[in-house]
């Protein structure tokens, strides 16, 4: 039995961070093809060649080994293509690129397996494994996700999915109720609507590939009062297993950020303390900053004094007004606010209070779970656990797939999709029959579920009879 | 008493579905009784008198690629014939007409009692004849038992039928017919979930007592579409105008103060409506900022003053509806010849079916039409031909036929039906066939012809008509791929007029008909080749050019559509067995394992399409289903 998919996928095969070796695996039809075009040589099934990895224009993205395997002697049954190179995570992210724009597409968490095992190279016992993985990788996926979508990107990306059936269902009426006399907006608006809809995917694009791109990692933001003990953290946090620390050199903005890594696990650290340091004339800037940065964090870690911290225990009241008094958050900002999924609070300074306990704790701040971790970051106690709960919360495990991996994915179905705009777009203006476009905006909405990693089943027709009087 | 002659099938009801379903199995070879409470009524058209519309058309075209009646009948008896969305696309175009419903009977009445294999009888049913879940055959009124293993039920909206004017409600299955409260009560004690639904029609109108001057004349299309792949103008009989009015704020007074009695509005009716089709109390009542709605005005008929007022269905008392009629423009003398009813209905839930429209608790019982939830002669006509198809071919011995997504509008209607259920009457509609590009009026033929050949449903007239049409397509597209025009030539001068602006390079004509705005005929008339170009005449050439102009100029868009359907295909072939244990899968919610126990799909892409389902869900059936096949194998 061929199982359900016939085309060629690929992925980075080893964990995100850096390491000596990267490994970026493609298995299906196209890999024989696509090794050719990489290589630039026709590959001998089981033999390690020595060569460049060559970019579209024929320039030298890295140098490597690559193996070979043809169908069916190979880990997934399917031609695989096994490119070694540097552990560099740009390089192999171009490398990966490469290899999609030669028709493969990203591997689903778990395919690899899941192809060798319908292909019959893994043992029946084994059944359940695979299982396994599929469903904690793919729930894993789905946090992932989630986890961006919480945000802004998420309100984006519905925002403009309504846009697009908004549209859709103009343009379906007048194909199923031509014969009736319901007002459509006319053609000329139409046009316009799907402008702006380009528009917001050309918007939603960038800033998602801003965040998946160019900072390769979590984001982390530190924030708390002066003094609270944000860069003992920080160095606490980067001084285990002697971890890397790189300022990020750049832009204005990207000097205020730190990447360090936690066992392969990048971290982008945002210092907000730094940004409100800034003085008088750039103030307001540097809080406008910190608002976005903010906003782009998948995790805030709210550094508290023990000390100065007066009241007796943790509430949402008392995390939003910290947030509200540090400018992190408007005043007017209810429980609840979407802030608080992604925050953790950290209690800092520990081994100046008496009967303080150390460890990790949770507060329910209007029905979300916070978690706090109390912690000496100048002793050290406790900072394992800060550690432990980015690398839980990042869905981090080396193998499968992790967040950024989730978003790469995104970024691909989003380009389909504003392609696909695109398209109706010139359908329109060329005054093309309107089946054509009302088919590119199918497909670009499909698109689009691939985000929400559901199939989609859009009630286009109860859309329809909601917003038109048909029926004779 | 016991009938003599056993059948092979038996098909209760003689409508829409009623009809194709007899006339499918008979086609095959099959002994097949076809038994109606009146033959009389055969071919009925109980409620507009038209056939085709968007998306409708469609389901006609390919009842008719099959060698159904559908198509056949309206083009002996429309009078008036129109092609709607004619500049949205050829994939949206539909063909749509205005039947004589006497003539329109008249010719499914000829056709069936011309049909070999085929047996009418008169008489209601009452019971059926089931032993240990399997059909045997069936009781009627006066006790008379036939016998058969297999019974096509198409009883439409007769199954404990209640209409309703106003306050006052009475038994019956259409208007001066009595319902079927005996097999209603027999199919209710079945392990199938039934509900209600309701449907409307509105006031017929003597046309002696109507002032057409007063509205707006709407004409047929001139040339006169045909509905059949080997129909022919000169088929159709003497053509006649619509006319279109309006409703007005008086009449929309009128209604609002009937309301009170309205059965819909007090709560007598508990089945829901269609949201496509509402009763004009329900336009005014949901829309009410709209100061007027569109009414079509279509005759009844050649021979008939009847009218047909469409926009104006009503459940409203009998007084309202005189007085509304009267606030309209052209019917201010109007006099109703019928008043206009509601009629709530029993239906079985579609999800009791699998892919052939047997249930899946009692053997060799088939359900085609309004029982099944769906509204429209169209949807009846297609589902009625494909239970009639599968009864006979179970009968057999042979296995099941239905159309996937991607080949026909029929395949659509049965996926949606028997995957997601319906709570409102189910009709067809375009932008359910995501496949809309490749699902066409003008190739039904090319989709479904040939495999209905192989099962026996297409005569030898309509395959001989069919394969020489494949090969003038192939011949002409040949043709237009080898002709070339060469840039700064006599002819590429009046090409270059044709497309505005100079061609650089050769062209083949092929190459040229693929882009926008170019016409067939234009073109073969710029290079001269109006011999050897096909004629514009009507039938075979016309059906031909139009196929190969569309197979030009949408080639990318199919072809992308290709890649969907392939995938589409690899889900649909890949089998889940009825026994399958989806209790046992680890890592899958409760939710959706429920969900499948409850729908049982058939297969991986009919598994993909129930709501809340993901793709890691499905990987994780693919998964199970490996180590169900190979239950003892170890790897090699």
């Amino acid at each position: 039995m061929p199982h359900i998919d016939n085309d060629t996928i690929c992925a980075i095969a080893t964990p995100p961070g850096r390491s000596g070796v990267g490994i970026v695996r493609v298995s299906g039809p196209l890999a024989g093809s696509i090794a050719r075009k990489i290589l630039g040589l026709d590959p001998t099934h089981r033999y390690a060649h020595y060569s460049d990895f060559m970019g579209a224009d024929g320039e030298v993205l890295d140098q490597g080994i690559a193996l070979f395997f043809r169908q069916p002697k190979s880990f997934t049954g399917e031609d695989v293509l096994e490119l070694q190179g540097h552990g560099n995570s740009h390089v192999l992210a171009s490398l990966r690129d490469r290899i999609i724009s030669l028709g493969a597409r990203l591997a689903r968490p778990g395919e690899f397996s899941e192809r060798a095992f319908l292909n019959n190279k893994i043992d029946l016992v084994q059944a359940e494994a695979i299982a396994d993985l599929i469903d904690s990788s793919s729930q894993q996926a789905v946090r992932s996700a989630l986890r961006t979508l919480r945000g802004h990107f998420s309100r984006q990306i519905s925002l403009v999915r309504e846009k697009l059936i908004a549209t859709r269902v103009n343009i379906e009426a007048a194909i199923d109720f031509s014969d009736e006399d319901i007002d459509l907006i006319s053609n000329t608006r139409i046009g316009h609507s799907l402008a702006d809809i380009l528009k917001e995917l050309e918007k939603i694009f960038v800033g998602a590939q801003q965040g998946a791109i160019l900072k390769q990692g979590m984001n982390v933001v530190l924030a708390g009062k002066p003094n609270a003990g944000k860069s003992s953290l920080l160095n606490a946090l980067s001084g285990i297993d002697s971890a890397i620390v790189t300022p990020v050199p750049g832009t204005t903005r990207d000097v205020l950020t730190e990447q360090i890594t936690l066992d392969g696990l990048p971290l982008n650290i945002v210092d907000t303390a730094g940004l409100r340091d800034s003085t008088n004339i750039v103030e307001r800037e540097g809080v406008k900053r910190a608002k976005l940065a903010i906003d782009q964090a998948d995790q805030i870690l709210l550094i508290v004094d023990k000390l100065t911290h007066t009241e007796d225990g943790v509430s949402a009241d008392s995390v939003e007004k910290l947030l509200g008094s540090l400018g992190l958050i408007s005043e007017e900002s209810a429980v609840n606010s979407p802030l608080l999924n992604r925050t953790t609070l950290i209690f800092n300074k520990t081994d100046l209070v008496n009967d303080s306990k150390i460890g990790l704790d949770s507060v329910d701040c209007g029905g979300v779970e916070v978690t706090v971790i109390h912690i000496s970051a100048k002793t050290g106690s406790g900072v394992e656990l800060v550690r432990d709960h980015l690398k839980c919360c990042a869905g981090y495990n080396p193998g499968t797939e992790d967040v950024f991996v989730a978003r790469k994915r995104h970024l691909v179905a989003l380009e389909i999709s504003r392609e696909l705009v695109k398209s109706a777009i010139r359908n329109m203006v060329a005054g093309s029959p309107l089946e054509l476009p009302a088919e590119d905006l199918r497909l670009a909405q499909k698109e689009l579920g691939v985000i929400t990693g559901e199939y989609t089943s859009d009630d286009l027709l109860g859309e329809i009879f909601s917003s038109f009087c048909v029926g004779k | 008493m016991e009938y003599s002659k056993h059948y092979h099938v038996i098909v209760i009801g003689g409508g829409h579905a009623g009809t194709e379903a007899a006339l499918a199995s008979a086609r095959q070879g099959v002994a097949t009784l076809l038994i109606t409470h009146s033959i009389e009524t055969l071919g009925q058209m109980s409620c507009n008198p038209a056939i085709g519309g968007i998306g409708k058309s469609h389901l006609v075209k390919e009842v008719d690629a099959l060698g159904g009646a559908m198509a056949k009948a309206v083009d002996l008896a429309g009078i008036q014939f129109r092609v709607l969305n004619a500049s949205k696309g050829p994939a949206v175009r539909a063909t749509r007409a205005q039947a004589d419903r006497v003539l329109y009977k008249a010719a499914i009445r000829q056709i069936l009692e011309q049909q070999e294999n085929l047996d009418l009888f008169q008489q209601g049913v009452d019971d059926l004849l089931i032993e240990s879940d399997e059909i045997r055959g069936v009781i009627t009124q006066m006790g008379l038992v036939f016998r058969a293993p297999k019974v096509v039920l198409t009883t439409g909206t007769f199954l404990g039928g209640k209409i309703h004017i106003g306050l006052e409600n009475s038994a019956g299955g259409r208007a001066g017919d009595p319902p079927s409260i005996a097999l209603a009560t027999t199919l209710r004690q079945l392990p199938l979930r039934v509900d209600r639904l309701k449907t409307g029609t509105p006031p017929r109108i003597d046309a002696r007592s109507v002032n057409f001057s007063a509205m707006q004349v709407q004409k047929g299309d001139t040339p006169q579409p045909v509905m059949s792949y080997l129909g022919q103008k000169s088929d159709h009989p003497q053509q006649v105008n619509c006319f279109i009015t309006a409703t007005n704020e008086r009449c929309h007074d009128v209604i609002r103060s009937g309301l009170d009695r309205s059965p819909m509005y007090t709560g007598v009716i508990e089945g829901t409506g269609p949201r496509y089709c509402p009763s004009i109390e329900d336009k005014v009542m949901r829309f009410a900022d709209k100061t007027s709605h569109q009414i079509f005005v279509e005759p009844e008929g050649l021979t008939t003053n009847e009218l047909y007022p469409n926009g104006i269905s009503t459940s409203l008392p009998f007084d309202i509806q005189v007085d509304m009629v009267r606030q309209i423009k052209g019917f201010e003398k109007a006099h109703i010849t019928r008043p206009g009813y509601a009629i709530e209905y029993d239906f079985f839930d579609p999800r009791d079916l699998q892919y052939s429209l047997e249930t899946r608790s009692i053997k060799g019982l088939y359900f085609a039409g309004q029982i099944n939830g769906t509204t429209g002669y169209e949807e009846a006509a297609a589902q009625g031909l494909l239970a009639g198809l599968n009864a006979a071919r179970a009968a057999s011995g042979k296995d099941y036929w239905c159309p996937r997504r991607d080949q026909a509008y029929l395949g659509v209607l049965v996926d949606d039906l028997i995957t997601l259920g319906t709570n409102e009457p189910y009709r067809m509609f375009t932008s359910r066939a995501e496949y809309r590009l490749t699902l066409r009026e003008d190739n039904a033929d090319l989709r479904l012809t040939e495999i209905g050949r192989e099962m026996g449903l297409v005569d030898e007239h309509r395959w001989r008509f069919f394969n020489e049409k494949r090969e003038k397509i192939e011949l002409e597209l040949d043709r237009l791929r080898n002709r070339w025009v060469r840039p700064r030539t006599a002819e590429a001068a009046k090409v270059d007029l044709l497309l505005e602006k100079p061609i650089t390079r050769e062209y083949s004509l092929a190459d040229l008909l693929a882009r926008p705005h170019v016409d067939y005929v234009a073109l073969c008339q710029a290079v001269d080749d109006g011999d050897a170009g096909l004629s514009e005449e009507e039938g075979l050439d016309q059906q031909v050019t139009q196929q190969v102009e569309i197979q030009l100029k949408y080639q990318g868009y199919i072809n992308r559509q290709e890649l969907e359907i392939d995938h589409l295909k690899r889900q649909e072939n890949t089998v889940l067995p009825g026994n399958f244990d989806y209790q046992q899968m680890q890592g899958l919610s409760n939710e959706l394992k429920q969900k499948l126990i409850v729908a049982r799909p058939e297969n991986i892409g009919r598994a993909s399409r129930i709501p809340g389902m993901t793709p890691a869900a499905i990987s994780l059936l693919l998964v199970y289903l490996r180590k169900f096949k190979r239950p003892d194998r170890k790897a090699s």
